[in-house]
């Protein structure tokens, strides 16, 4: 059963959907927004073939417009696991108005999409040790040092580039099992989350040490997803395999969850932080629900319950909160891309 | 409600057990079933002091002013986050002075439990002492502090309900489980409680909340808000000047005392502009302290509706500031002490937290509501987290074989993506290194007889067990032959011969292109092995004893192998192993046995025997 109103009426006051020829998974918002202060969206697709495409969009808050340029869309072997802008307003790789897209799958890569074009400005891969570069299942861009991008492998490593310098700065045998997803949390510190259950935090100064922050209560129950809060470092959230739980963690008292969000009625998929807020998530799973929580001081006896909640009709794959216009969430379902006002 | 006296107590509790500290937790006032720091003494070690004013102090009175100014640094870091635009009052203490104890005791102040929850809440709810030895290898489920436990070298760590809250010392000593060391303090606590005159604690509460409690509590006007550090100091002169201010009591500086105790008892009223004379007169560190805390409460007060942010009871933030301030911590050796200081920095972040965008009207989200709304359906059946785990799990995998066909249209892309070609060309010639590995591993584990598992590592066990079988067999066999016979061929022979029986095996099953390891030339080597060779297939008889070692090839056939060990049973020949593999088409067999009983079968007999199966292809 569809929503039949979200789905003809594609624009309305509070949101946006744009309808891609092929399921989409990625996505990523641009931190700035341009000079038609327009914000680009980076959407890649899913399809479970060599040939997938990267699109970019433009999204106009004004006239609540998306539209596609396909000047600027481009071929990805396979999905991108995930998409990135470049986090900061200004990069010395970047020449003005282009925008800097980092991608991962196969390897890291970075594209300049500029005006009417789209160019590849590098491919990272750091075959030259002796394990050959394994695929990547997630990437995060050091906001305060945007010099260094994190990613995390299935060969259980996580990988720290100098992207200006094209080179490794260090790669960490991380976990025991795959490595899911990253996180930064400063200059020199990030998460990780991986198929052996653990979250573990690395300081680049002292890379013999990592400190296990939470393991999942079942043994061995994989951690899928990680998302640090950037705006209070002592929490993250974490979301587990088949679970309808998202998990928030408080760093100052590792292992044990402060709080445990239990209002998804299916296995969530995606979370992420408010941008300008320390106290609200927002997560979305297979329950067609995005839901936006306001973290309580002391949880109450019943748990905690969502500050408020949308359904797109679909399993909600992806979810991004957009760090330049901070009232916007998009959140991916089925072959759509759908922008919501908070 | 935290007793006014309780710090005293506290501190005479401590020393008298020579702990490094004592920590009231309370009931919050402001939410019922938590506890919060209510009070605390610290009695640990000390890095730095900063006793400049040259006034002689005695130990006690030592200890009195550094927990004034841990909790007075507390309070600055929290200052720090509710007004960042204004410096961090220069409080007695920076964050650098402090020990590791201390920055334990320091962030303690930040902790709240839920009752039933951590060490102090499951004490309280159980109403019965909680004794925690070897606390920092404690699970952290069980002492959430036990990872701030470590970097401090706290040990032992107990907790008991007293008067609606609960008491917790802690020492970096190992003490062993001693009920009547609490009942001790217990009744020692007691009895100066009913000494005290009950009067103090009714005209002063809440002295020990924080500044949020404080402000309602007294609830009138900003003076009196400010004059909440001269409360504080009420309660030390009135404890000390009072008669049972015994022996450990904190004997403040009798005249620093008297003077505080007159302008704070007569003039409760009394407004910060006499508050600053005094300071001017008096220049001691404590005084400078309660200086700096008057100036945060202030500061505090100033913006309300901050207050309401930070009032947090959980008293989060505070945590956050003092390891913001903390950028370089004491010991930098610890990873996880180092990255809980480094996390947490800038202020101005936090800050931010307080203006999240109220919904608007045309917000895409609802209220939410528990039993959901109309379009909210149930889950789809099937995989939950499909796509999630699609691009987690299976797109690795796509590309792992992509770089196989890549690798095959390399050709055409050279150039044109070089550095991925050469990131292929590596990939590709590990993956064949790996290849190769693996298939030899199989050859090897085929020839090795083998009990354990199929890993690697238990292959190589087995082949070394079974090489140095072999070769005590060999030197065994070497021991029975004739001496002329071994000065003239033996190592030689038998070493070849294992040799060659190995290439052997390598050149004609794996159809490798491998280089023929270059054997050596062996002229006698048909004394001790008879080699046929029959349309591809050859056999080789080994005797010695009643020990008998045929090898041999042949072309594979349906029950062939059946058909051999037939053969070699009717010889009266017991199988101590048969290993077989086949490969291109040709059987590989390697049968270790001996004579059960009578035989006069030579090696020429077994051969034959064998060469007929053999050739009845």
């Amino acid at each position: 059963m569809e929503n039949s109103t979200q789905e003809s009426n594609l624009r309305s006051d509070n949101s946006v959907t744009y309808d891609s020829p092929y399921p989409l998974y990625a996505m990523a918002f641009s931190s700035n927004p341009n000079s038609q202060q327009q914000q680009r969206i980076a959407v890649g697709s899913f399809i479970e073939e060599y040939t997938n495409r990267i699109d970019i969009l433009s999204f106009n808050p004004d006239t609540l417009s998306i539209k596609p340029q396909p000047s600027l869309s481009f071929d990805h072997p396979y999905p991108p696991t995930k998409l990135m802008f470049h986090p900061s307003t200004h990069s010395s790789l970047l020449k003005t108005s282009s925008d800097l897209l980092a991608t991962s799958g196969d390897y890291l890569r970075l594209w300049e999409v500029r005006e009417n074009s789209v160019e590849a400005l590098s491919l990272f891969n750091n075959s030259k040790t002796s394990e050959f570069c394994a695929p990547l299942t997630s990437f995060d861009w050091n906001d305060i040092e945007p010099k260094r991008i994190g990613t995390s492998s299935i060969d259980t490593t996580c990988t720290i580039w100098d992207i200006e310098r094209g080179v490794v700065e260090t790669q960490l045998i991380a976990h025991d099992k795959e490595v899911y997803d990253i996180a930064w949390g400063e200059s020199r510190v990030f998460a990780s989350v991986s198929a052996d259950g653990s979250v573990r935090i690395f300081d680049l100064r002292d890379k013999e040490h990592s400190t296990i922050i939470y393991e999942s209560p079942q043994p061995d129950t994989p951690l899928l997803r990680l998302a640090w809060n950037k705006k209070d470092l002592r929490y993250m959230a974490t979301i587990l395999m088949d679970s309808n739980k998202v998990v928030i963690l408080d760093i100052r008292s590792p292992t044990t969850p402060v709080a445990e969000l239990e209002r998804h009625r299916a296995g969530v998929n995606a979370i992420a932080w408010a941008p300008r807020s320390s106290r609200h998530i927002c997560s979305a799973g297979d329950d067609t629900q995005a839901l936006i929580w306001e973290l309580p001081t002391v949880a109450g006896p019943n748990g905690i319950d969502p500050m408020s909640m949308y359904s797109s009709g679909y399993e909600i794959n992806q979810l991004q909160w957009s760090a330049a216009q901070p009232d916007w969430i998009a959140i991916a379902f089925a072959n759509k891309m759908q922008l919501l006002r908070v | 409600m935290v007793s006014e006296n309780m710090k005293e107590q506290l501190a005479l509790a401590v020393r008298s057990i020579q702990w490094s500290y004592a920590i009231f937790w309370s009931e919050s006032v402001n939410q019922s079933g938590v506890l919060n720091w209510g009070e605390g003494y610290y009695n640990g070690d000390i890095k730095t002091r900063k006793t400049s004013q040259g006034v002689e102090l005695s130990s006690d009175q030592i200890g009195l002013q550094r927990n004034e100014q841990l909790r007075e640094l507390f309070r600055s870091l929290k200052t720090t986050e509710t007004s960042p635009q204004t410096k961090r009052p220069s409080a007695a203490l920076s964050p650098e002075d402090l020990t590791d104890t201390e920055w334990y005791y320091l962030v303690c102040m930040s902790f709240v439990f839920k009752i039933g929850q951590g060490l102090p809440g499951r004490a309280l709810a159980n109403g019965q002492p909680i004794w925690l030895i070897n606390a920092y290898s404690t699970d952290c489920k069980v002492f959430s502090r036990a990872l701030l436990a470590k970097s401090a070298s706290i040990q032992t760590v107990v907790c008991f309900p007293f008067m609606k809250g609960v008491i917790e010392l802690g020492t970096t000593d190992l003490v062993l489980e001693d009920l009547s060391l609490i009942q001790q303090i217990k009744t020692s606590f007691l009895n100066i409680l009913n000494v005290d005159d009950p009067s103090n604690t009714e005209t002063i509460p809440n002295t020990r909340n924080n500044e949020g409690v404080a402000c309602e509590a007294f609830d009138h006007n900003d003076f009196n808000v400010e004059l909440i550090p001269e409360v504080e100091y009420d309660i030390i002169n009135n404890t000390t000047t009072s008669p049972n201010g015994s022996s450990n009591a904190l004997d403040i500086n009798q005249l620093l005392d008297e003077t505080f105790m007159v302008e704070s008892i007569n003039h409760r009223t009394s407004q910060v502009q006499s508050w600053q004379v005094i300071d001017d007169d008096l220049s001691n560190c404590v005084h400078n302290n309660s200086m700096n805390s008057s100036d945060c409460i202030s500061q505090t007060f100033a913006s309300p509706q901050k207050i309401n942010a930070s009032a947090d009871p959980k008293g989060g933030e505070d945590c956050n500031n003092q390891k913001m301030t903390l950028v370089d911590p004491l010991t930098d050796d610890w990873h996880y002490q180092g990255i809980l200081s480094t996390l947490l920095k800038s202020a101005d972040q936090l800050i931010m937290g307080v203006h999240f965008q109220n919904f608007h009207q045309e917000s895409s989200f609802c209220v939410w509501n528990k039993g959901g709304t109309v379009d909210c359906h149930r889950p789809r059946q099937g995989t939950s987290q499909k796509l999630l785990k699609k691009i987690l799990f299976e797109v690795p995998r796509m590309h792992m074989d992509g770089l196989l066909e890549s690798q095959e249209e390399n050709d055409y892309r050279e150039g044109t993506r070089l550095e991925a070609d050469e990131g292929m060309n590596h990939v590709m010639s590990e993956r064949r290194r790996r290849a190769k590995l693996n298939e030899r591993f199989l050859t090897l584990r085929s020839m090795v007889p083998s009990n354990s598992k199929d890993d690697k590592v238990s292959i190589l066990d087995d082949a070394i067990e079974y090489l140095r079988k072999l070769e005590k067999r060999i030197k065994e066999l070497e021991a029975q032959r004739d001496p002329i016979d071994i000065e003239s061929r033996s190592k030689k022979s038998t070493h070849d011969m294992v040799e060659r029986t190995s290439d052997q095996y390598y050149n004609k099953t794996n159809n490798i292109k491998k280089p023929i390891v270059k054997k050596r030339k062996v002229c006698d080597i048909e004394e001790t092995r008879r080699e046929v060779c029959l349309k591809g297939s050859s056999t080789s008889v080994n005797m010695s004893d009643n020990r008998v070692v045929i090898e041999m090839k042949c072309p594979s056939r349906p029950g062939r192998i059946l058909e051999i060990m037939e053969v070699v049973n009717k010889l009266n020949i017991d199988f101590d192993s048969v290993q077989s593999t086949e490969a291109d088409g040709s059987i590989h067999l390697i049968i270790k046995s001996k004579f059960t009983g009578p035989s006069n079968a030579t090696t020429k007999k077994i051969k034959q025997a064998l060469q007929k199966v053999v050739s009845k292809s």
